[in-house]
């Protein structure tokens, strides 16, 4: 049976997943290679081949459309020799080959000055920023949430507090975070610490108040302390949605990233974009954020790739849900297993 | 407290009623309630406050004794307070006034001494098969891990599963989730097994199958059960005795004593005994009730000639 390519919710198939996936990249950089290499499109500019007479212009300048016929219209007043040039787009739309080009050269050419990172130097350090972040607001966040979805009593004495504190801009704590703990990266990881923490705590104590309650009755049917209610039942009931809740605070704490990074000593891939753009290396600008982009989908994908490993018993339709990129469709188990014949060893 | 029927006046007639046991059936209900008493229910009531905060009386003065090994039903018509009933005894819910003792002693919040089989099956999700089995003799017994596993191989291998026994719940069907569900509260090795319309979600083929099959356990196992249901058949085919609860408030109606002999069969349910003890609940629970028969204020919707009668 063919199924209709609108059809509402369900599960489409595997190569019309990947197709889609495929056109959600190919589409805007479809537009992209339109605007950058289409002359009518847009190219508001003209780069200058020959100056010619022009009093102004110089080789290899970008001059705005109206300016250069303006001063070419002028020229031919006088008689003189006329300027030329191509078509082109401002500086900040570079090509799409030139940005694949800056993102090459960025590993393999040397930086502008020898006292400022590589690109990779600039990832590396906004990295172990996150991971450090990340890391200790989760270590603190995660149990901390479990423990307010689990017991009222804990919710009640922390959650007005941690509801009132997400609703303070991390940034605001940028001054505070470098007085108390200097100009390098300790304020940077304090920020983002603060920007992901109490939305943690809320988000994972909502899962773990999700968890089935019949499965915690089962439980103390059968004997379960209200220890092993937490740590048999209620953690292994809700991990896989802390994992997925994990999943998407991790993109919360690359935002905050960009805001810490400009505290204190700038550094980090933020330093590095912000070079480039003074020494209007737009095609390197381009090039690291979409490194920023590439690095946060690996890492969904690779997580999501985890989880199901880490997950055996989810229905391998659920663990997919998530992975809405390359999931492959895996053979599912059975849905319906056959009925045993009742056999009793007696 | 007993109101089952005086079985010395079972007369050999043709005439069958309910109240009519075969000697051996008869002799066998004696020896039954020789039997001690594993648990006992006095004057048990509840109360709800609705969602308009009044309130609602859901069971009222429940009286009733479970003798060791018996297979008690409890049926009546919805909102009854029957799952209500199962819920206070497996301690899930505190009683508003009255006594319920297991083997003398007073019930207080749920235990591993009463295995409880819900409806929706409530089997672990991330446990395996095996493991879902083991779960109550870790968490109560503190059985070791290697003596719970072994244990855990027989009630797999006593419920049919030995080839799923490292399947993940989703990978089983509902027959098979509720067969593991029973074996995770047997393993416990409770006093009594509690079980609240476990088979209502399964086809009727798969509970006919279920039905069979949890006698087959029943005889293999030292195990007292009380198993809720509305479903007529299923209470004449397990029972021993079944417990009829009026609706609203949830009173006992009658404890009937279901003269159908064991080991019992489908087939049974044909007999004649079977048949009068079925209509007789039939009775009770669907009170004959004077149908409307007046005609609806309905134009004809359909063309002429095409008729349904």
């Amino acid at each position: 049976m063919r199924q209709p390519w609108l059809r509402i919710l369900g599960e489409l198939p595997p190569r019309r997943r990947a197709c889609l996936a495929l056109v959600s990249f190919l589409g805007p950089l479809a537009l992209w290679s339109i605007v950058s290499y289409v002359p009518f499109i847009w190219h508001p500019m003209i780069r200058v081949a020959d100056a010619g007479d022009a009093a102004w212009f110089s080789t290899g300048e970008l001059v705005e459309r109206e300016a250069f016929a303006d001063e070419n219209a002028r020229i031919r007043g006088e008689g003189g020799h006329l300027a030329t040039g191509a078509r082109a787009n401002p500086v900040f739309l570079p090509p799409p080959h030139a940005v694949l080009r800056a993102m090459v050269t960025g590993f393999t050419a040397p930086p502008a000055r020898p006292e400022e990172p590589w690109l990779h130097q600039a990832l590396w350090h906004s990295i172990t920023v996150i991971f450090w972040g990340f890391a200790v607001s989760s270590l603190i966040g995660v149990p901390l949430g479990i423990l307010c979805g689990a017991l009222p009593s804990v919710a009640r004495l922390t959650e007005p507090f941690v509801e009132f504190f997400r609703y303070l801009p991390a940034p605001a704590f940028g001054a505070l975070a470098v007085a108390v703990l200097g100009i390098h990266d300790a304020p940077k990881v304090a920020i983002i610490f603060v920007g992901t923490f109490f939305q943690e705590v809320l988000v994972i104590a909502n899962s773990t108040r999700r968890i089935d309650p019949a499965l915690l009755e089962a439980a103390q049917t059968l004997g379960a302390s209200r220890r092993a209610l937490l740590y048999r039942v209620i953690v292994p009931g809700i991990i896989t949605d802390v994992f997925n809740d994990m999943r998407v605070l991790l993109g919360w704490a690359w935002t905050y990233l960009i805001v810490a990074e400009l505290i204190g000593v700038s550094s980090g891939i933020t330093f590095f974009i912000n070079q480039q753009a003074k020494y209007r290396a737009y095609d390197k600008v381009f090039a690291s954020i979409i490194l920023i982009g590439l690095i946060g989908l690996a890492t969904d994908v690779a997580l999501a790739w985890l989880g199901r490993r880490l997950f055996p018993w989810l229905p391998s339709a659920r663990a997919r849900r998530r992975l809405w990129l390359f999931g492959t469709r895996r053979s599912a188990a059975p849905p319906e297993a056959p009925e045993l014949k009742a056999t009793v060893s007696a | 407290m007993s109101a089952g029927p005086d079985t010395s006046l079972a007369p050999p007639l043709a005439a069958r009623s309910y109240r009519d046991q075969s000697p051996a059936v008869a002799e066998r209900f004696a020896r039954l309630k020789e039997r001690p008493v594993i648990l006992e229910v006095r004057e048990l009531s509840k109360h709800f406050r609705d969602s308009t905060g009044a309130d609602v009386l859901a069971l009222d003065r429940i009286n009733l004794s479970v003798h060791r090994r018996e297979l008690v039903c409890v049926i009546g018509p919805s909102g009854c307070g029957k799952s209500t009933l199962a819920r206070l005894i497996a301690g899930l819910d505190a009683p508003s006034s009255g006594d319920m003792l297991l083997d003398g002693k007073a019930i207080d919040g749920p235990g591993p001494d009463r295995g409880m089989v819900f409806q929706g099956y409530t089997l672990f999700p991330w446990l395996t098969v095996r493991r879902n089995i083991m779960f109550g003799p870790e968490v109560s017994r503190r059985l070791s891990s290697s003596l719970a596993e072994q244990e855990a191989q027989q009630w797999i291998d006593l419920v049919g599963l030995s080839r799923f026994a490292d399947s993940y719940p989703h990978q089983l069907s509902g027959g098979m989730k509720q067969r593991v569900a029973i074996a995770r509260a047997l393993a416990n090795r409770p006093r009594i097994l509690i079980m609240d319309e476990p088979f209502g979600a399964l086809d009727a083929l798969t509970r006919a199958q279920m039905q069979a099959y949890l006698l087959q356990i029943w005889r293999n196992v030292d195990v007292t059960i009380l198993f809720i249901t509305h479903d007529l058949d299923e209470a004449v085919y397990l029972a021993d005795r079944v417990l009829v609860l009026d609706a609203c408030p949830g009173r006992v109606r009658e404890l009937i004593e279901v003269p159908v002999p064991r080991p019992r069969t489908r087939e049974q349910l044909g007999s004649p005994e079977a048949a009068a003890t079925r209509q007789h609940l039939e009775e009770l629970i669907h009170p004959p009730i004077q149908v409307p028969t007046e005609k609806l204020p309905l134009g004809r919707m359909t063309v002429v000639g095409d008729d349904v009668e």
